[in-house]
């Protein structure tokens, strides 16, 4: 058993679309976002991706786009009877009207303020977040400016 | 907004919840006015009154004035201490400043870590959205006489951030600042030349006991 039955693994699941491999131990796969987090748990208690890298949002006119990076560093990922350590590239399509989706900051703690991250600068809606407030921008600022569509205004304070 | 902003308005008043009393007739109408909460330059100016009227009347406002200002003025251009603040880049120049090669300890500059203790507020870098709030609160906190020096680009006018959505367009959009010095980072030598400035500017306005006469 090696990388290339994970990658078989991994494709048998239902709304995984568009596998392929970006270099050694390294896959990159599209994911169903209505099946997101049944699939996040699966890959975390059968697969051990135990660390999520990075959560961020990209901003494809009209929709948007997660990527979830998911390692398993400790190379107790076991396909067939083999360990070994992997990498996944999760892509989640949103639409434009509802950019909503399950968090994972159960799953992982380290996710926390990634989908803060992604909630201030992007507008993405993390249902199930224990605390989503902005993280880099102040409390009552209007907007989120890296959404392409964000039209900026100087404010100006009296002093 | 001002203690007076809130007293004098009867409907903010009665949303923090209290309801309009003698007591608080009274304290409108008080001679000094709204004196529960003084700001510190408010705080000096009555310090200053007092005192002025005090002297005048008892004709020894020449003399003391003659005899401090030389003395005040001396003290305040040779000991600016300047808060540890730093924002970025810049701040590094600023560290550099005060090592061996530029020793500007040498002009009477010695960094405090608490704004209570401090003349000078080296705003050294771009101010986000963010931090304005913190860095006007500093700026607050310091006793009075106070200046404030915008060192480098992003603190003059936003610099390479100018249009960001979170940077601010420059320190002078919400605090008033006497000395710039311009520069990407900013030299030390630069640093050094601007406190120069600092200090022939304390000179010429010549602070003393009767200020702000």
């Amino acid at each position: 058993m090696n990388f290339k039955d994970l990658q078989k693994l991994l494709k048998a699941n239902e709304g995984v679309t568009n596998i392929s491999t970006l270099r050694e131990n390294v896959i990159k796969f599209d994911l169903d976002k209505s099946i997101s987090k049944e699939f996040f748990k699966k890959l975390k208690e059968e697969y051990y991706f135990e660390h999520c890298s990075l959560i961020t949002a990209i901003d494809n006119q009209p929709d948007f786009e997660l990527v979830y990076h998911l390692s398993c560093l400790s190379g107790e990922l076991s396909v067939g009877n083999t360990k070994m350590a992997a990498m996944v590239e999760v892509h989640i399509h949103l639409t434009r009207d509802s950019p909503s989706i399950d968090s994972v900051s159960d799953l992982w703690f380290g996710a926390n303020w990634h989908e803060r991250e992604a909630f201030d600068l992007m507008g993405i809606y993390f249902i199930g977040h224990p605390d989503l407030r902005r993280v880099l921008l102040p409390e009552g600022f209007a907007g989120h400016p890296l959404r392409k569509d964000y039209v900026y205004e100087i404010h100006e304070e009296e002093w | 907004m001002s203690a007076k902003g809130i007293r004098g308005n009867p409907d903010l008043r009665r949303g923090l919840g209290s309801k309009t009393t003698d007591r608080d007739k009274i304290m409108e109408d008080g001679p000094a006015g709204d004196w529960l909460a003084l700001r510190s330059d408010q705080l000096l100016k009555w310090i200053d009154d007092a005192v002025y009227n005090a002297s005048e009347a008892t004709g020894m406002r020449e003399v003391v004035d003659r005899v401090t200002r030389p003395i005040f003025n001396f003290a305040q251009r040779f000991s600016p201490h300047p808060l540890h603040f730093g924002i970025m880049c810049c701040a590094i120049e600023m560290g550099q400043a005060s090592a061996p090669d530029h020793d500007i300890d040498r002009l009477g500059l010695v960094y405090r870590s608490s704004p209570r203790q401090c003349d000078v507020l080296i705003v050294n870098g771009p101010v986000c959205e963010k931090l304005r709030p913190k860095l006007k609160t500093l700026y607050e906190q310091m006793p009075e006489p106070k200046w404030v020096i915008a060192m480098g680009e992003c603190a003059i006018s936003g610099g390479p951030y100018w249009d960001s959505y979170s940077v601010v367009a420059g320190a002078d959009t919400f605090m008033p600042v006497d000395v710039y010095i311009p520069g990407c980072p900013v030299r030390p030598e630069a640093l050094m030349h601007g406190f120069l400035t600092l200090q022939k500017k304390i000179r010429e306005k010549e602070p003393g006991m009767f200020l702000r006469r």
